[in-house]
């Protein structure tokens, strides 16, 4: 069941293509659907976008429907870092086969640099890392340097 | 069926790797709760956070004992490298000072500009060839978390000697030290101390790492600074969270009048945009001797050196003077550090 009922299921319906199989991230805060459209897609993927629509849960939301394609674990890390509040739908022959709100891991390994300009790993080839610290909001602090950053300030690799 | 997809779930457990968030935001002594200190040997001493109140205590106590009882060839036979890739003069030679009192040899370079760094070679690379050479490793870097990479590719002990602005240990270890030693009540806790900090306490690491240290142990602190270098909310939110009482106080008359320790950092002129302003500010945060006339009889003032204009020359001559003794006692914590990680001790 949808956060707003079935009237917007319906127009959702006519304004999110359905997919057959692949996978449907939901509950994108407004403002990030087309940085999370533009993260999980893969050139050549067929991506259904809805922007600005009506939640319950979370005001406005954006909704990303990616055809043919199963997330991997490290696009849900990053689906963690930008968006935590996002659910995630696997489909498969229309069917939703697994939904549930993306896991927050304890750590993030190379998905996004440094916001501080002058931590090493913005001058050394040496992967990225940062440890959740809190979750709402979500903070993180980097392993390297030991500043911490709202999840917002930071930008993917 | 594509009313499937918006419906209800089939399972609610979350997507991905399941994980521990909401972890704190320093980490203080995260590593373990039993009350046995961790075996240093072959430990690294990358950040004051990585260290519990067991291992702080045993390291001083172990600092203690080699004062008490130097140990000049407890490491004989063994080398350590230092690779300073920026220039320091007393934490190079402190540690070069502390290893070779312990009978140990010492070998490195003290200028980025000689290594092969200079012609490109990654940090990760210059560690993997000197760690060949050595038994341990002391690093400055100017780069923040430049030393836990560092500790991530060797072999052998990495000891932070200053990474950037983030974190310096020793010093820590050493403030700690010199703290303990004047006013043992803080590491038994039959005291509980005013320990003030003054000056630039938003960019200055050496306070950070102390109050993360000091949350270990009972104190009230005063803080002092100038307007836009005030000590970052986080630190005082998690030193409170701790147990320590803070309070902000508008001038270093105050915390002279109310402290035990009275910890003086340098302010640079380059985080003040107008000079007529830092001329302002640097006269209201220098202590001179007449200002210690209504300082308690026991308060001793700390400095990690070195000092510009934050303390007048005339306090040199004063009892409440420290900042040179806490320097000399650099040398033999450094050796507790390095008898510790090379498992001497």
């Amino acid at each position: 069941m949808t956060d707003d009922g079935s009237s917007s299921r319906i127009s959702k319906v006519r304004q999110v293509e359905a997919i057959a199989n692949g996978t449907v991230i939901d509950h994108i805060p407004a403002a990030m659907t087309m940085k999370v459209a533009h993260l999980l897609a893969a050139a050549g993927d067929q991506v259904f976008v809805g922007v600005n629509l009506r939640s319950s849960r979370v005001g406005r939301k954006g909704l990303v429907k990616i055809a043919n394609r199963e997330l991997n674990e490290r696009s849900l890390s990053s689906l963690a870092l930008i968006a935590p509040q996002a659910t995630v739908s696997i489909i498969r022959d229309y069917e939703v086969i697994h939904k549930g709100q993306v896991a927050m891991p304890s750590r993030f390994e190379d998905i996004a640099r440094c916001a501080n300009p002058n931590c090493v790993t913005n001058h050394e080839k040496w992967p990225t890392r940062f440890d959740v610290v809190a979750t709402e909001p979500l903070r993180v602090r980097c392993h390297f340097c030991e500043r911490s950053f709202a999840s917002g300030e930071l930008s993917l690799i | 069926m594509q009313a499937n997809q918006q419906g209800a779930p089939k399972a609610c457990r979350p997507l991905g790797h399941p994980g521990q968030a909401g972890r704190p935001l320093l980490e203080i002594g995260r590593r373990r709760r039993s009350s046995a200190p961790v075996g240093f040997a072959g430990r690294n001493i990358i950040s004051i956070a990585d260290f519990d109140r067991d291992d702080i205590l045993h390291t001083i106590a172990v600092a203690r004992r080699l004062e008490e009882q130097p140990q000049p060839q407890l490491l004989a036979g063994k080398l350590m490298a230092t690779m300073f890739f920026e220039p320091s003069t007393r934490t190079r030679l402190s540690f070069e000072a502390a290893m070779q009192r312990l009978g140990g040899q010492v070998i490195g370079f003290s200028d980025a500009a000689s290594t092969s760094a200079k012609k490109g070679e990654s940090l990760a690379d210059t560690v993997r060839m000197i760690e060949q050479y050595a038994d341990v490793l002391v690093m400055r870097h100017p780069r923040d978390g430049a030393a836990r990479l560092a500790g991530e590719v060797s072999r052998v002990p990495v000891l932070n000697g200053g990474d950037g602005a983030n974190q310096h240990p020793s010093q820590t270890f050493l403030d700690l030290y010199t703290i303990a030693k004047l006013f043992p009540g803080l590491t038994d806790g039959s005291q509980r101390l005013t320990v003030a900090f003054a000056g630039d306490l938003r960019y200055g690491r050496t306070v950070h790492s102390l109050l993360v240290a000091l949350c270990h142990f009972g104190v009230d602190l005063l803080t002092v600074a100038p307007p836009g270098l005030e000590m970052p909310p986080h630190y005082l939110d998690h030193a409170r969270a701790a147990g320590l009482r803070i309070e902000v106080v508008d001038t270093l008359a105050e915390t002279i009048r109310r402290s035990d320790v009275l910890y003086m950092t340098r302010l640079q002129e380059e985080r003040f945009p107008d000079p007529l302003e830092f001329d302002h500010v640097k006269a209201s945060y220098q202590v001179n001797a007449a200002m210690l006339a209504e300082a308690r009889p026991h308060l001793r003032i700390l400095h990690p050196l070195p000092r510009v204009n934050e303390i007048a020359p005339d306090v040199d001559r004063t009892d409440h003077a420290h900042y040179f003794q806490q320097a000399a006692n650099g040398v033999v914590v450094r050796q507790a550090l390095l008898g510790l990680v090379l498992g001497r001790l």
